[in-house]
């Protein structure tokens, strides 16, 4: 590549970052703000901090938001990626069904979803909890997995697998051997879009979530009335700043470990 | 070479739990929306079964369908603004090494694990008239009085294109990453220009991943609702609101549910003419 | 041709189904003591007071914060035995006892229910005080920048018709309701909130349009900020918000619109199959002791409908019109009956409204 197309590349790419965190930074410095409102600046403060960890609710409900996100992020990556899986094997007609039925979650709004979902899960006598919020979140998760890795399969080279089975291999082998490998990256990154929808869910959350659930989105919302507290910026900044940490660990030891494989 | 039934079977079984999961858990609910929507409402809220036409007598009404339309061109264009500024970042992307690939990928899926108000506010805090834009631009005097930045379609246009456009970048990126680049190799072997390349081979081969990133974004779109309050100053009713508004404080379900059809045929209407599109362009290409 | 068994994808695509849906089952109630309690998120009903009452009697508090009276209506009729009590506005009590979904309340079980004003009960969603107890109450007043009004050459803001000064222009922000704006056009003209009667909407109308370039902004959740960082120099909001405002401003002013305003009140009611009644009933009676009403008047910035909480409000509460509203302006109140039936008719003018 030459040197004037990458300079582009670099620009570009250092210019959208810069515009997609600058958002995220505001929410960062406003949660020094003195002020309670984010019309004014009027003076630093670690306030915020002090007075979230005396704020019992508002980490029990980061705590449910972080278990239903990992685990419907999870389930969401098997189911999405078996049923893609699955959809390039079966025929031509009931690929489309699938398809269009992978479609359904996406274009019911919210509202009607969450709503019928209660009354249907209040007929089959189920506990709302976690696993409510699971199944509520996975709904809408599943599919743009599926899509995402549908997207990759389509692009496989059939003759490969043709040649996988002249040798013998099962089918169990072929999808171990030729198609996980293939697709993972794209399961991956489609649980990471997975998890800050679930992280981020609101109305589904107010209606899956049992008397003793509420989870971060909805306290979030829920507080619209009486007013935001920068309590939640000092959150967020707390879990960035956490995240960060972890790739950044996650970064060095991989490096080191690189090393350690290269000089034995 | 003709299947038999039961070889036919055994081939679709597998199929079965994912269309009973999905049939069950979003096929129900979507079905009592359509009727809902032929029913209505009596002045506590209850359903009343009783049905008619009534609810989508009301849709058609121009101020309604006025809705749609800002709703429709606001989805459009949030596909179209996100497909332009999110495909060099994907094709960037994907032409990095391995680490550098999957780190930036982190990086543009991370601030969407900070709650979604947050981020709208963080947009308000730049954007106000008392906000960090005006504040520096009034530092450097370049201006001497704060501009108004805020609550005009714009703006609600800059909120949406932000919060969905890791949907666009993340879809592109997976059709751009498998990309064959000896397939461009060649290319420029033949003495192909690079804009010529892209234009012939990269755009037309990444055609599925555009589409459907632009479907991803496009459906979420018509339907948000407080990025519009937030930073429109609430001065355009979009559908998302209206649907909203209907169903929780008005507590006319039934009525809500009308519009939501409207929205599920609009948003078939654009798959349609989506799968029109992409079985044309898969022929011109072969 | 394609001829590969799936099966194992198939088994563990179900397995993964089966697992979540009998986690979904499995029943596990804890024997511990405690309350499940539903309202309003932030710190409506604050958290050092259910810390209190946690550790004065030992029964854990289960709060349930949501987004919506309608939201809480659908929570408590889908599953009754699953929530104690709700804090919810006036009309949802209204429907909620017409559907018989809370239940009667037993004033016996609440000693301290003789502490509430009376003027605050006996209301039209609940004659006869059987099934609710007020909270909070809240109104929707004016919030105005009397010098910058000046500045701007209009006259001084006393009532909802001198909104309409054109000298106003692009400085108006006003809550982000229809019934909330129609009410101040209602209320402009000389009528009464909620009225149906055609004419008079069409009437509404025009005048709604005439607002129109005024209005800088339509919010719901902090329209004061509006006002604070000098977008708008008068506002039509929440007293929660007025009192925000005013607190983060000196030069900003609170205004009882001469035309009267509108009033909410939040009122505990109590599922009709709450499962912890007699808990339900220890908290009610908790957060009624003056001392905890005062309390969480001064945190909440609502106005307490406990009469013997007074001398244990802060001196600046007191002296805040907004918090501790003079006997004459609570008379030039009302309240937003009915908003169901007229919702529809004002949403659709209002839809008009804004995409002019």
């Amino acid at each position: 590549m030459n040197t004037k197309g990458s300079k582009f590349r670099t620009f570009y790419l250092s210019l959208f970052f810069v515009i997609l965190y600058v958002p995220v930074l505001s929410v960062v410095l406003y949660s020094f703000n003195k002020s309670s409102s984010t019309a004014q600046w009027t003076g630093f403060t670690f306030d915020w901090y002090l007075q979230l960890f005396n704020d019992r609710v508002i980490f029990e409900s980061f705590k449910i938001s972080m278990v239903v996100a990992i685990i419907t992020s999870t389930v969401s990556a098997i189911i999405g990626t078996a049923s893609a899986v699955i959809s390039s094997y079966v025929s031509k007609k009931v690929e489309s069904a699938i398809n269009g039925v992978m479609f359904l979650p996406l274009i019911i709004p919210e509202v009607a979803l969450g709503l019928s979902l209660l009354i249907f899960f209040t007929e089959l006598n189920l506990t709302f909890g976690v696993p409510t919020l699971v199944i509520g979140h996975s709904l809408f998760c599943v599919p743009y997995i599926y899509f995402m890795v549908q997207l990759r399969l389509q692009e496989i080279d059939s003759s490969i697998i043709e040649a996988a089975k002249d040798l013998g291999a099962s089918s169990w082998q072929i999808v171990k051997t030729i198609i996980l490998p293939l697709v993972i990256p794209s399961t991956l990154t489609g649980s990471l879009l997975a998890f800050a929808m679930s992280l981020d869910d609101v109305i589904i959350s107010t209606y899956m979530a049992g008397p003793t659930g509420t989870t971060l989105p909805v306290h979030i919302f829920s507080m619209m009335r009486t007013g935001v507290t920068p309590k939640v910026n000092a959150l967020s900044t707390l879990f960035l700043l956490g995240t960060f940490l972890l790739i950044g660990l996650n970064q060095t030891i991989g490096r080191k470990g690189e090393k350690f494989y290269e000089e034995n | 070479m003709k299947k038999s039934t039961k070889e036919r079977l055994k081939q679709n079984a597998p199929a079965v739990p994912i269309l009973v999961y999905l049939i069950l858990l979003v096929g129900i609910p979507l079905l009592l929306v359509v009727l809902l929507s032929f029913f209505s409402r009596d002045s506590l809220g209850n359903i009343v079964f009783e049905l008619s036409f009534d609810n989508y007598k009301k849709m058609l009404d121009p101020v309604y369908l006025r809705v749609f339309f800002n709703s429709f061109i606001l989805a459009i264009l949030t596909g179209l603004i996100s497909l332009i500024i999110g495909y060099p970042v994907a094709y960037f992307t994907a032409g990095l090494n391995r680490k550098s690939r999957s780190f930036l990928i982190l990086l543009i899926m991370l601030p969407f694990w900070i709650s979604s108000l947050l981020r709208t506010y963080g947009w308000t805090i730049l954007l106000g008239k008392d906000g960090l834009i005006n504040n520096a631009l009034i530092f450097l005097r370049i201006i001497d009085k704060p501009l108004n930045l805020m609550y005009n379609f714009g703006t609600v246009l800059t909120g949406t294109v932000y919060m969905l456009i890791p949907y666009m970048i993340i879809s592109i990126y997976n059709s751009v990453d498998k990309l064959d680049r000896s397939l461009l190799e060649a290319s420029y072997d033949l003495g192909g220009s690079k804009l010529k390349t892209f234009f012939k081979i990269t755009l037309p081969l990444t055609m599925p991943g555009i589409a459907r990133g632009y479907t991803l974004v496009f459906i979420p779109a018509l339907g948000l609702y407080y990025i519009s309050d937030l930073l429109g100053g609430g001065n355009t009713m979009f559908l998302g609101n209206l649907i909203n508004n209907m169903a929780t404080r008005g507590r006319n379900k039934p009525l809500a549910s009308a519009f939501a059809i409207g929205m599920i045929l609009l948003v078939l209407l654009v798959l349609f003419i989506y799968s029109k599109v992409s079985k044309n362009s898969k022929e011109s290409l072969l | 041709m394609k001829r590969i068994k799936t099966r194992r994808i198939s088994a563990i695509l179900v397995l993964a189904f089966v697992i979540i849906f009998l986690a979904a089952c499995g029943n596990n109630k804890s024997k511990e003591e405690s309350l499940n309690l539903m309202t309003w998120g932030g710190d409506f009903i604050p958290r050092e007071i259910i810390t209190e009452f946690e550790e004065e009697t030992g029964i854990k508090v289960n709060l349930k914060e949501v987004t919506s009276n309608e939201d809480m209506q659908s929570l408590l009729e889908a599953n009754p035995d699953q929530y104690d009590l709700a804090v919810l506005t006036d009309y949802m009590v209204d429907i909620l006892r017409k559907n018989e979904t809370i239940g009667v309340l037993d004033k016996d079980k609440i000693p301290n229910f003789s502490n509430i004003n009376p003027v605050y009960q006996s209301k039209y969603y609940d004659e006869n005080n059987e099934y609710s107890i007020p909270y909070a109450i809240s109104t929707s007043l004016l919030l105005v920048n009397p010098s910058a009004v000046e500045e701007l050459g209009a006259d001084p803001i006393k009532g909802y018709g001198d909104l309409w000064q054109e000298e106003l222009e692009d400085k108006v922000v006003i809550v982000d309701w229809s019934i909330e704006v129609i009410g101040v056009v209602l209320k402009a003209l000389g009528y009464e909130y909620n009225e149906s009667d055609p004419d008079i909407l069409a009437e509404a109308r025009e005048k709604l349009f005439e607002l129109a370039p005024n209005i800088v902004r339509f919010e719901t959740n902090t329209p004061e900020d509006s006002l604070i960082n000098g977008e708008a120099v008068a506002g039509f909001m929440y007293s929660n918000q007025v009192v925000k405002g005013l607190a983060a401003d000196e030069n900003l002013e609170a205004v009882f619109p001469v035309e009267g305003m509108p009033i909410f009140i939040d009122s505990f009611v109590m599922s009709k199959e709450a499962p912890n009644s007699d808990n339900a009933y220890k908290f009610l009676d908790f957060v009624l002791r003056p001392e905890v009403a005062a309390k969480i008047a001064d945190i909440t910035n609502f106005t307490t409908a406990n009469n013997a909480a007074d001398e244990y409000l802060p001196e600046d509460y007191k002296n805040n019109p907004v918090l501790n509203i003079p006997d004459e302006v609570a008379a030039n109140t009302s309240f937003y009956i009915d908003v169901a039936s007229v919702l529809e008719d004002y949403d659709y003018i209002y839809s008009e409204f804004k995409n002019k």
